[in-house]
């Protein structure tokens, strides 16, 4: 095992240099000029050249390569180029808004995608499966945009169930109160389709001898659909949530927008719109490492759901 | 029993205003940026020799923490301000347990901050090249990587304690409104600027009449009054405004600032912003103008909406949207007539009342000149000699040899194809506007495309001339039509000039009019100036937009000014 996590940490390097190199380029062939931005309404080309050298763009691009290298292993992005505020702050500020929203979220729609899952591949074909099947069809084919003008013009503004938008000073406060609405959101939008998903994975293991010989030996429904098979179905459920997992430090940015949630997905955004590479950089460079950190997770839990899975 | 009042007295809630910003702010160090929210905390925080009156329109300049308007000599090329005595900064660990004074050496060392290339500040441009010495210091900070702000500037002279010579190399007499500039003017101390290194937009130390509180980037922002503050009195007197009155009526005399503690929320969701407004989250917004027909009945707010005693401030840009050619686009731009006719007839296929009746919700007005209303050098009686006449853009392209082929779309007087290319952004408003251009393009036989950017690139490559068109917009810096004209004067190409515009006419005017001071005979030239830009039509002046102001029944005193970022210094929450 040991030597198997050794050898998984090594294989990332290479993808990681891919990223870094990806980025860096597109960075400099597709982005805007930060320069002209920050330089303001009526400059001068020695004003823009200025700013270019205070920012340490005007030099050679293995120049600036290495300094990207070296802020990857020093873990130090420097500061913001529109803000002055530092890049470490940013991540580590805003990462906490994020999580409280895709956090809870990604764990109820989880827990409540398997609940369904199980319980309407049992009795597939039958009204009550045919019924959520229509519902998650129907779910998935609103835009998450009519979910948001909706719910928060009914739910909050008219009803006054939740506030309209806002975040607070508290975690309490946030996780109880401006938190709900996005996350009921972000569920009744992300659930339908991870409810069929899951429902063929569930599928899949119904159909087996094996279900039919515990079932012969008088294994009660509710262990069989909650050890055997979804101990034999949880392989694909979890590569999927891992697979999903580093989009938590993406957040997502239009309900963070649309409910004033100051996350990291608006910020890495607005990093993008305003040619502020420190901070994209940053957030590419952590959410690659996360992926592939979040990847070989999955493979060690596929070891501890099934005994049988040997990792080489 | 005075003890049982106490515990009530101290409770008592803050006068609160809770207002937002539609996009983040990008710290609050007015040298650091011109970002329009920092520019309204900067204001607060910090303090300008000059300001406006906050009533007056046009707009009109008065002592801030100066004594006086300042003296000017040698024909507008000296002036001195006399800085008023015991205003003092907020107390900060810098100033080591002190009360430290604001003095003419603050403002020289905040002027000096501008020119260090280490902190590329955006507002470059409004010193640079006009105070004497300065930019010499500047390059010897550029090229030795450290700013000697100990160097003296024969152009920045602190005479005593209080007074402050300022010296230019040429004479401009638009230099008091530079002074008077809300965003990155304001006085900041040494010793509080170099005890936060790299900190300063989280940490600004100054003399307003408002400190922070709190500052969670991308999110909230708390300002309280300061205590130290000096006080003023609202002593205005009412304009021609609607609610002026009412205005004067509700404020005068109010010892300011009223306002305990102003909490600002970023909410970027027009819907958001809305719903937050009349949930009573939020005590004063600006309608989007897409909203404006769900609570606009013409120009006054539907009934359900004034019955609630909601206010309505409906006030007129200081600035203006035009389209640019690039004048030097083998296509569109160059000198000769056949070029300057196709300007012309393109400028003509574009229906600006339609765009205002259907784009922009009827909350804008035609920009007849290159100055909008409440600028100084604005004609009320200018015409422009660019209409909408379809007809007449198609009889002047056959004139000039712009030929129908079979297909119906024109050719270039060589033969070539002809096709125009106008820039945009993504937004809707942007799409309808490139729909309006097509149709009206159609008209005369002129392919079109559109391309979309995002507004920074946009930007980025018009001010390197790399664009043929594209829709711009411009906001006063303040309140003289140089400001506006300053864009087409020929030696501004490629910094500001974003046609690249030269026209020796045009120049010679711009020279003459800058070397007289504010008055009629300057504002003729601007009128010559505009007349000559329409002869060679590198840019098409369309809108003047409207801003529709609502605030909740409790707020007194708002009235937007064109030139300052915030006026939360002049207002009012009443309990409620």
């Amino acid at each position: 095992m040991g030597a198997y996590i050794v050898r998984r940490l090594w294989q990332m390097v290479p993808t990681m240099a891919g990223v870094i190199v990806m980025v860096f380029i597109l960075f400099n062939w597709v982005g805007g000029d930060p320069a002209t931005i920050l330089a303001g309404k009526m400059s001068s080309a020695e004003q823009i050249a200025n700013i270019r050298h205070q920012l340490g763009i005007d030099q050679p691009y293995y120049v600036q390569l290495w300094i990207f290298l070296k802020q990857i292993v020093s873990f130090d992005f420097g500061a913001s180029w529109s803000t002055g505020e530092s890049v470490a702050h940013i991540l580590t500020t805003r990462i906490g808004p994020s999580l409280m929203v895709m956090l809870p979220m990604t764990i109820l729609e989880t827990l409540i995608a398997i609940a369904l899952a199980l319980g309407i591949a049992f009795l597939r074909g039958s009204l009550a499966d045919r019924a959520v099947m229509v519902a998650c069809t129907a779910g998935m084919s609103i835009s998450i945009l009519v979910y948001m003008i909706v719910f928060q013009y009914w739910f909050a503004f008219k009803w006054g169930w939740f506030p309209v938008q806002g975040w607070g000073d508290s975690v309490g406060e946030n996780l109880f109160r401006y938190a709900p609405l996005p996350i009921l959101i972000g569920l009744a939008v992300s659930v339908a389709p991870t409810l069929r998903l899951f429902r063929t994975f569930v599928l899949d293991e119904v159909g087996q001898d094996y279900v039919r010989t515990a079932r012969a030996k008088g294994v009660s429904e509710r262990r069989l659909v909650w050890v055997h098979v979804l101990r034999n179905a949880a392989i694909p459920i979890i590569t999927y949530v891992m697979a999903n997992l580093p989009g938590l430090l993406i957040g997502v940015f239009l309900l963070e927008n649309f409910f004033s949630v100051p996350g990291i997905g608006r910020e890495v955004i607005q990093a993008v719109d305003r040619s502020d590479f420190p901070v994209v950089k940053a957030a590419t460079v952590y959410v690659a490492a996360l992926t592939m950190i979040f990847n070989l997770l999955a493979d060690l839990l596929y070891k501890a759901a099934d005994p049988r899975v040997q990792l080489q | 029993m005075l003890g049982l009042f106490l515990p009530l007295a101290a409770s008592a809630e803050p006068k609160t205003l809770r207002v937002l910003f539609e996009a983040p702010d990008s710290g609050i160090d007015g040298a650091l940026t011109v970002n329009w929210y920092s520019g309204k905390l900067t204001e607060m925080i910090f303090e300008r020799l000059l300001t406006y009156d906050y009533m007056a329109r046009p707009a009109k300049l008065v002592p801030g923490t100066a004594e006086a308007m300042p003296e000017v000599k040698d024909g507008g090329k000296t002036y001195i301000f006399h800085v008023r005595k015991g205003i003092y900064f907020t107390p900060d660990p810098a100033f080591k347990g002190k009360r430290r004074e604001l003095t003419a050496a603050d403002y020289i060392y905040s002027f000096e901050r501008i020119l260090d290339p280490q902190n590329r500040s955006p507002l470059l441009n409004f010193l640079a090249g006009k105070i004497v010495g300065l930019d010499a210091l500047a390059a010897k900070a550029a090229k030795s990587g450290h700013f000697d702000y100990d160097a003296p500037v024969a152009g920045l002279k602190a005479l005593d304690r209080y007074t402050l010579r300022i010296e230019l190399n040429t004479p401009d007499y638009n230099f008091p409104y530079v002074m008077a500039m809300p965003s990155g003017m304001g006085a900041v101390a040494r010793e509080a600027i170099e005890a936060y290194p790299g900190q300063t937009p989280s940490h600004p130390v100054g003399t307003g009449p408002y400190m922070l509180a709190q500052y969670v980037p991308s999110s909230k922002i708390v300002l309280v009054k300061n205590p130290d503050f000096r006080g003023l009195s609202w002593d205005f007197s009412a304009a021609d405004g609607p609610n002026d009155a009412q205005i004067v009526k509700d404020m005068q005399g109010k010892r300011l600032p009223q306002i305990d503690r102003i909490e600002v929320s970023i909410i970027q969701e027009e819907q958001s912003r809305w719903l937050a407004f009349a949930d009573k989250q939020l005590d004063l917004d600006f309608l989007p103008q897409l909203a404006a027909p769900k609570v606009m009945d013409g120009e006054r707010l539907k009934p359900e909406y004034a019955r609630a005693g909601i206010h309505l401030d409906r006030a007129i840009d200081a600035g203006i949207t035009y389209t640019l050619f690039n004048m030097t686009d083998p296509v569109v731009g160059g000198y000769g007539k056949e070029k300057i006719a196709l300007r012309r007839a393109i400028a003509m296929s574009y229906d600006t009342k339609q765009e205002i009746a259907l784009i922009r919700n009827n909350q804008a007005v035609p920009s007849q000149m290159a100055i909008p209303p409440g600028v100084a050098g604005y004609d009320p009686a200018y015409r422009t000699s660019i209409p909408y006449d379809i007809d007449l853009a198609n009889r002047l392209l056959d004139h000039f040899g712009y030929k129908r082929g079979a297909d119906g779309w024109r050719t270039m007087p060589d033969g070539k194809p002809l096709a125009v290319s106008i820039s945009r952004e993504s937004a809707a408003v942007y799409t309808e506007m490139a729909e309006l251009w097509q149709r009206g393009l159609d008209k005369i036989g002129i392919h079109s495309e559109h391309p979309v950017s995002n507004f920074q690139d946009n930007q980025a490559a018009a001010l390197e001339c790399k664009l043929m068109m594209w829709g711009a917009a411009w906001n006063a810096d303040y309140p003289d039509g140089e400001n506006f004209l300053q864009q087409l004067y020929g030696p501004n190409s490629l910094q500001g000039n974003m046609s690249c515009y030269r026209s020796p006419a045009f120049d010679a005017l711009y020279k003459e009019a800058m070397a007289l001071p504010p008055g009629p005979e300057r504002y003729a030239l601007y009128a010559k100036m505009n007349r000559q830009m329409e002869a060679d039509t590198p840019w098409f002046v369309q809108t003047v937009r409207v801003r529709n102001w609502v605030s909740q029944p409790w707020v007194q005193g708002f009235k937007k000014h064109p030139i300052l970022n915030a006026e939360w210094l002049y207002m009012d929450v009443v309990p409620h």
